[in-house]
């Protein structure tokens, strides 16, 4: 990086010393100009792609959300708030919001859960207390796997795993027993569940690793003084571990309820119907992508968006005022 | 903190007596996650150098040969070099993006008072809770329109990976700057201050001091970046849609999937998904510690 | 968040809209340029170009990849074209995702002349006509034949193809395959097994059970992750059952068309398959992988569309022997006799109003509507056409051979349904209704009475086009 715009030879600096206060003076005057120009410049460029690229189309979403634009060429009508009282009667998008509303609970509790458990075992279940359990480090790396994966690539994957017949991954030792094959993809009360299986599969190693390092954080006399106290290793977690972890979870939940809102490969790609079977899987911003781009009702889908936008709100919202961290406000 | 090395030891042996049990099942029950992670992965490695009827058949059968010409498919018909090319360009691009101007905006924010900041950085933030989803439809016209800007037009408009590399940056600006005001807010005073004394301009801090000292927290946003951009599906999925050869990975393997339907090329299929699968793991495994080191000390701080 | 700066932020965000009227504007234009569009304007014509084509823009193509390829794009009807314009620049291009690829194209005002819009993952042609993106087509049918400048093309064509493609009176899409529906079997499988294929409803079921018993071969099978394969089956035994109005009151969103008792009917008798004979995991498995088990002799029918044939030509046993039978009679009194048939001119060929050259566009038709393209055509890809006389002194695969007897077999007892294209919407309701009708969580009351309340919602919808026929 050579964005360098001082250029002032280094000798000035040295002898503003024995200049005495003009250079002081003119240090300041520079401070004092420079600063606006300094703030201008560096927001200019962020703040305008901001505006274009993420507020402008948002502002436009709200506007589309009250027609019943239908295409692009066609004179949109302002229809009020008819897409939303449309929406009170459509099925669907009831559905699609109660998936999320499952996903945004399950997700991060599933995650964190399990996230939680093998961070615990990871580094403070080893014989040796202070390094973590033998091959830590290995658990670690491999846990991390599906993170770097593409969501859509694991969706494609878990297509096939879930497979119904015995070419399925799962499904093959089932029929091998003699047992019904399960429906992972295609039984309407267990689709969903698959779903968030895969979303967990994929979460869990980011938060393990997340979680090893705020144990790590946290001093070993502790652990050890608890260990003299007779403590055990499930009361070593709840009465040290948990307690000392509570700003890590809270980062944790907040990452993953976002996540759970904006499910939407995992559900358009791996699913029969794109959030079937029957919509049993389906999430809102499934129902807002049918709706824009297969039936061309972008009013309608807009008025979609609206609705997950003030749950995102309410989410966010609501999140910030639990945890009241003070590095959250400005 | 007066415990002797002695009796230190004895309070790990004693520790390690207790939680002997625990440490068999410490390792049966993260081995059964190691097995729940690898296994789905070393099948599908596994299926790409079977045949259509050897998939359609057992799924814990092995592959009578290894048909690499799955592999050939897989890369020349359905390009999936290409696309991971385009994706590499584009992450890298956007990445760098993104935290160049994440950051100085960010720094602005955290650190200088003036009329308006609180606001812009709210608008920023509240992105953070803006659901792509609602803006989908709009963004199209908006990318649509800026092709049509005399002399960059033809390079930010649809189709055009500089426009999907400015979206992203775009898209990218409430976390990075949540995060990294955050981060900047909490360096210390002193040392920028020193550096205002000896006449050094702001930008000349920011770049030489400030960036350096906030290394962990760039790191950190970095690989957040990285793997979100690189993971976007939704966005190439309606910037990037007519024009095939710009196209991204995620695309590439979510078009696969839907050719293996029509064209029953299933073989294909799981030789691509190994393709976009095996560099990810070489590469994270070969930086694993930076990427865990540079995750943990930013998200902790 | 105190309560002043959230009012700062919803101001910025409103100003940020405003400040950029530019894009605002162009998103939701307000020009009233939609609705029905005019015939493109012709160039120059002349009897060797009667449709002025302009040959000195290009001709921007999609063929949709599917059980067709692109092939015979390439291969017949372009060169065909370029045989009489040698100056004309073709841009071929081919996708598996129509909707998802071209959508963009059309709202970004820029599409291309000549597309396949068919698939799965078609774009909806109401929304396409109701914003005018569609080029009428009546220039091309009223042109002379590419054959014969003394008949018409209209006169060369089965007029079905064009009756399917007119909406609000005027023709705007090319179905140019014919398509049959019906059970395909494999002739040797049935021949070994000394099974017959069944005239009557209990043949059918009897079948199934003595299939069934066999134990070697599921009797039954449909793409259970696209359940269209099975509602295709269930309406067109209640048209055979009820008459062809069944069909057309649920195209024209009749009140209670879905309540019809020959609906209701065809939907309890498959049921009972989907009950009794389905092979195992139907519902997780896609059309291919159905297809695929038929081929193994896993399974020993399935609905499915004359394209099958073509489809499934690379895992096929070369003494498959693809044939289809008929809907059985339901009952002694069906409406409609033995061999009634769902005939559907497919596969549609559009030609954009707002594209740069949509004369070109139509001239690619009228190349395609000739006898030797639409007859290579029925070659390379084993589906008739409807070009009148195509298939003459052509050499025909068996399966085709089967569909095509059947075809004439039927005669006017052809049966057809067009909701599908004209409301995507009650399309994908209906389908999701299907799959769980034929896993036994949907009795067929319950599967009439959600499509029936999708249906209405639609007649209730002022912003979704209505169509009628």
């Amino acid at each position: 990086m050579s964005l360098k715009q001082d250029e002032r030879p280094r000798a000035a600096a040295g002898d503003r010393g024995s200049g005495g206060s003009r250079i002081a003076w003119s240090t300041r005057a520079r401070a004092r100009l420079g600063r606006p120009l300094f703030i201008a410049g560096f927001l200019a460029l962020p703040v305008t792609l901001y505006a274009v690229y993420v507020i402008s189309p948002y502002a436009q979403a709200f506007h589309i959300a009250l027609t019943d634009w239908r295409g692009v060429n066609a004179n949109p009508r302002f229809v009020g708030l008819e897409n939303f009282r449309r929406l009170l009667d459509d099925g669907n998008f009831f559905k699609a919001v109660g998936h999320n509303l499952v996903l945004l609970v399950l997700l991060p509790l599933l995650t964190i859960a399990i996230a939680l458990l093998f961070a615990f075992l990871l580094n403070a279940g080893g014989r040796a207390g202070t390094r973590g359990v033998w091959g830590s480090r290995f658990y670690r790396v491999v846990f991390f796997f599906p993170q770097v994966l593409a969501v859509a690539v694991v969706a494609v994957l878990f297509q096939q795993v879930f497979r119904p017949d015995r070419s399925g991954m799962l499904n093959a030792p089932l029929i091998a027993l003699g047992l019904e094959p399960i429906g992972f993809l295609s039984d309407t009360d267990v689709a969903l569940w698959s779903v968030l299986a895969v979303l967990v599969w994929q979460a869990v190693g980011f938060y393990v690793v997340l979680f090893s390092a705020g144990i790590a954080s946290i001093p070993r006399e502790l652990f050890e003084a608890a260990a003299i106290d007779g403590a055990g290793g499930v009361q070593l977690f709840w009465r040290i571990t948990l307690p000392l972890l509570r700003d890590t979870l809270q980062v944790a939940w907040v990452y993953l309820g976002i996540a759970a809102l904006d499910v939407f490969a995992v559900v358009w790609v791996m699913t029969a119907e794109h959030g079937g079977p029957d919509y049993s899987t389906t999430v809102m911003a499934a129902e807002i992508y049918r709706n824009a781009f297969q039936y061309s009702k972008f009013g309608y889908a807009s008025a979609m968006g609206v609705v997950l936008f003030f749950f995102a709100v309410g989410f966010a919202a609501l999140s910030l005022r639990l945890s009241r961290r003070e590095r959250l406000e400005f | 903190m007066t415990v002797s090395a002695a009796s230190r030891a004895e309070v790990r042996r004693e520790r390690a007596r207790r939680l002997g049990p625990l440490s068999a099942l410490t390792h049966v029950t993260l081995l059964v996650w190691t097995v729940l992670v690898v296994v789905p992965l070393l099948w599908t490695f596994l299926a790409s150098f079977k045949s259509e009827q050897e998939i359609f058949g057992d799924a814990w059968s092995l592959p009578a040969t290894l048909r690499l010409d799955n592999w050939a498919r897989a890369w020349e018909q359905a390009h999936i070099g290409r696309y991971m090319l385009n994706s590499v360009v584009v992450v890298a691009f956007s990445t760098f993006g993104t935290m160049l101007l994440g950051s100085m905006a960010a720094y602005v924010l955290a650190r200088y008072r003036f009329r308006g900041n609180r606001a812009i950085y709210l608008l920023f933030v509240s992105g953070l809770a803006f659901p792509v989803y609602l803006a989908l439809t709009p963004l199209f016209f908006v990318v649509r329109n800026t092709g049509s800007i005399p002399l960059i037009g033809p390079f930010i408009g649809l189709n055009t990976h500089g426009g999907l590399i400015l979206v992203y940056i775009a898209y990218s600006l409430p976390f990075t700057v949540f995060f990294l005001a955050a981060f900047f807010r909490t360096l210390p005073e002193a040392v920028a201050e020193a550096a205002f004394v000896d006449g050094a301009s702001h930008t000349r801090v920011f770049f030489q001091i400030m960036l350096p000292m906030a290394r962990p927290g760039i790191v950190s946003v970095t690989i957040f970046n990285v793997l979100g951009q690189w993971n976007q599906y939704q966005l190439p999925l309606v910037l990037l849609t007519s024009v095939k050869e710009k196209w991204v990975l995620t695309q590439g393997i979510g078009e696969i999937s839907t050719a293996a339907g029509y064209n029953a090329d299933w073989s294909a299929l799981f030789a691509a998904l190994s393709m976009a699968i095996l560099p990810m793991l070489v590469v994270y495994t070969l930086f694993q510690s930076q990427i865990q080191k540079g995750l943990t000390a930013g998200a902790l701080k | 968040m105190s309560h002043p700066s959230r009012r700062e932020l919803l101001r910025s965000a409103v100003l940020a809209g405003i400040a950029l009227p530019v894009l605002s504007a162009c998103a939701t234009p307000g020009g009233g340029d939609g609705g029905a569009s005019a015939a493109p304007a012709p160039g120059a014509t002349s009897a060797a170009n009667p449709l002025g084509l302009a040959e000195d823009r290009p001709l921007e193509i999609w063929i949709f990849d599917g059980g067709f390829g692109d092939a015979y794009a390439r291969e017949i009807h372009q060169p065909l074209l370029k045989s009489r314009y040698p100056k004309l620049e073709i841009k071929h291009n081919t996708t598996k995702e129509v909707a998802k690829t071209l959508q963009p194209r059309f709202a970004g005002g820029n599409p291309p002349e000549f597309i396949n819009n068919s698939g799965a993952n078609a774009m909806d042609f109401g929304a396409l006509v109701q914003d005018g993106q569609l080029a009428d087509l009546t220039p091309l049918y009223d042109a002379p034949s590419w054959d014969d400048p003394n008949v018409k093309v209209r006169d060369t064509i089965d007029p079905a193809a064009i009756e399917l493609g007119v909406y609000d009176g005027t023709p705007y899409v090319l179905n140019y395959a014919n398509t049959v529906w019906g059970i395909w079997y494999s002739a040797k499988l049935f021949e070994e097994n000394g099974w017959q294929p069944p005239k009557t409803w209990q043949e059918f079921l009897a079948l199934c059970e003595t299939i069934k018993k066999s134990g070697k071969t599921a009797p039954f099978t449909y793409a259970g992750k696209h359940p269209f394969y099975i509602y295709e089956a269930i309406l067109t035994l209640a048209a055979k059952i009820g008459g062809k109005e069944v069909l057309r009151n649920i195209d024209n969103l009749e009140d209670g068309a879905w309540k019809a008792e020959p609906v209701r009917q065809a939907a309890e008798a498959f049921a009972e398959i989907g009950a009794k004979y389905l092979l195992q995991g139907t519902a997780g498995l896609d059309h291919v992988q159905t297809q695929t088990a038929h081929n193994n002799g896993q399974v020993a029918m399935l609905p499915c569309g004359s394209w099958l044939e073509n489809e499934q030509k690379d895992t096929t046993p070369a003494d498959f022997g693809y044939a289809l039978f008929p809907l059985p009679d339901f009952t002694s009194s069906d409406a409609m006799p033995y061999g009634t048939l769902h005939v559907q001119p497919g596969e549609e060929y559009v030609v954009s109003a707002k594209s740069a050259n949509p004369r070109a566009g139509l001239e690619y038709m009228r190349a395609m509507l000739s006898k030797k393209a639409a007859g290579e055509f029925m070659e390379k890809v084993s589906t008739l056409t409807v070009v009148k006389g195509a298939g003459e002194g052509r050499t025909l695969s068996p399966g085709l051979k089967s569909a095509s007897d059947a075809l004439a077999a039927a005669g006017d007892n052809a049966v057809w349904f067009l909701f599908r294209k004209w409301y995507a919407e009650l399309h994908d309701e209906v389908a999701a209704a299907s799959g769980q009708l034929m896993n036994g969580k949907l009795t067929a009351e319950a599967w009439a009475e959600r499509a029936q309340k999708k249906a209405d919602s639609i007649k209730n919808d002022s912003s979704v086009k209505k169509f009628k026929r």
